[in-house]
């Protein structure tokens, strides 16, 4: 579904990404980790285009990345932020539609109905005319990731959908999530959940200064992983504080 | 002071009539120079060199030739070309262009304050330059740009008195007709300081009251 292959990525002299490659197949859920500033939004966002690669081919869904596919590409994958980033002058409801409507040209009604069902879905069916300003960070990111649904995307991006939100409110996310998966929706999720990942995600990926350290089924990289540097990695990640 | 109050209610029906050109006046600038502002906003932050260039020449020109002189320009130059308005147009159009810088700052300002991540979230779902410029950007940085745009209409509300100069019978030129007719230049005056803060004050609570409108959260 996703194929990476020698992506290279540099901001100006720094280099951020060098020879990244990987596959997420149709229905498979792949966890990206790694350090802080080691690239992981980098390569989400190379994926849709919202930063151009240097180098190395993106397939996505048989299409291959460039100036002239990037519409459909985006057709094809949503992303849901780490910071929510919904239209704070619009409604719920208007935020969900706003792509179909505008982008995709469907008919007003008919994406209402739908974004009225896919907020059934993520638990806000009562909050569809509040402004986003009214909801706390969790029911926000429920309506970011309903948002992203909307599109129909045949995957989705997740930039650590769960960093910006209040511990207790960790858990509703990632339940929506974790029914995505269920549902068999392609996924990269970008995340410091190691516990959700395990159990979520079939593959996952160790990223470190911009180099794919490790790939594996995730139980493999995040339980017994082969190289040194996960396991450090991991180490602090699931410490105690 | 019962003097001054009986020249008051003598004068006021026709400094009324002036200031009801004022404020249309100052209404019709005020489209004009937001229409004309938006345009070299947008152009200020088009990815086309050529229309950011030309922005850049039209914005230092009319900043740098003084409101009056402008007027001017309008109503006594462009005749020698052949295109002769009246003066109460003449005004709009001079004061329109004069301001269009002003609310071209105003307008970029508040454009430039939208959240970069805002913008993404639009490209991400695949939205066109233009549609997030009109969907996203515009609605967003209009609000955050209201309150300059209360200061700069007060300021053209005060600036229009500049149009006297060129024979519209606006507030300031009923007054000062008024005052050589009546050889009461204080009373005059003073009426004319007092309704041109009669205007402004409420014009600065309307203001205040849109963006209370606006504060969405
Ligand atoms: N637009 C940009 N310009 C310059 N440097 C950037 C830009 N975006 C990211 N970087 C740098 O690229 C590196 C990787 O960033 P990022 O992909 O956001 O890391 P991560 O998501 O893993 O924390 C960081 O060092 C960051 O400072
Ligand atoms: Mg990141």
């Amino acid at each position: 579904m996703i194929e990476l292959s020698e992506v290279a990525k540099a901001f100006g002299a720094r280099q951020i990404l060098r020879d990244v490659s990987f596959t997420v197949e149709a229905g498979e859920v792949a966890c990206l980790i790694g350090p802080s500033g080691s690239g992981k939004s980098t390569i989400l966002r190379t994926i849709n285009g919202l930063e151009r690669h240097d180098a190395g081919t993106i397939t996505v869904d048989g299409t291959l990345l460039s100036d002239k596919s990037l519409p459909a590409i985006r057709r094809k994958v949503s992303m849901v932020f780490q910071r929510f980033n919904l239209f704070p002058h619009r409604t719920v409801i208007e935020n969900i539609i706003e792509g179909p409507v505008h982008v995709l040209r469907e008919d007003p009604e008919a994406a209402r109905t739908r974004a009225v069902e896919l907020l059934r879905r993520v638990g806000l069916a009562d909050r569809a005319d509040a402004h986003p300003g009214q909801l706390s960070g969790g029911q926000q990111q429920r309506v970011g990731i309903a948002r992203a649904l909307a599109m129909q995307p045949r995957a989705i991006l997740f930039d650590e959908p769960t960093s910006a939100l209040d511990p207790e409110r960790v858990g509703e996310v990632l339940a929506v999530i974790r029914e995505l998966a269920e549902d068999g929706m392609t996924m990269v999720v970008v995340t410091h959940e190691i516990a959700f990942a395990r159990e979520v995600a079939d593959r996952a990926l160790f990223i470190d200064e911009g180099v794919i350290v490790e790939n594996g089924p995730a139980r493999q990289v995040l339980t017994a992983p082969s190289a040194e540097r996960t396991r450090l990695f991991l180490d602090r990640v699931l410490r105690p504080h | 002071m019962s003097e001054f109050l009986t020249d008051a209610v003598a004068f006021l029906p026709v400094l009324a009539r002036g200031l009801a050109t004022t404020i249309l006046l100052t209404v019709c600038a005020l489209a004009v120079s937001l229409a004309l502002g938006l345009v070299w906003a947008l152009m200020g932050m088009s990815h086309h060199a050529p229309l950011r260039w030309t922005n850049a020449i039209v914005v230092n020109t009319v900043r740098g030739i003084p409101i009056i002189v402008q007027l001017f320009c309008v109503y006594f130059v462009l005749p020698d070309w052949g295109i002769d308005f009246p003066p109460f147009l003449a005004g709009v159009i001079g004061l329109g262009i004069a301001y269009s810088v002003y609310q071209a700052e105003n307008l970029r300002g508040g454009f430039e304050s939208v959240d970069r991540q805002l913008v993404e979230a639009g490209t991400a779902l695949g939205m066109s330059r233009g549609m997030i410029t009109r969907r996203i950007v515009m609605p967003l940085g209009l609000r955050t740009a209201l309150p300059s745009f209360g200061n700069t209409t007060v300021m053209l509300l005060k600036d229009s008195s500049i149009a006297s100069t060129i024979t519209v019978a606006e507030l300031t030129r009923s007054g000062q007709l008024l005052a050589i007719s009546t050889f009461k230049n204080g009373t005059v005056y003073v009426l004319i300081a007092l309704l041109y803060l009669a205007a402004s004050i409420p014009l600065a609570m309307a203001v205040r009251a849109l963006e209370k409108k606006a504060a969405w959260r």
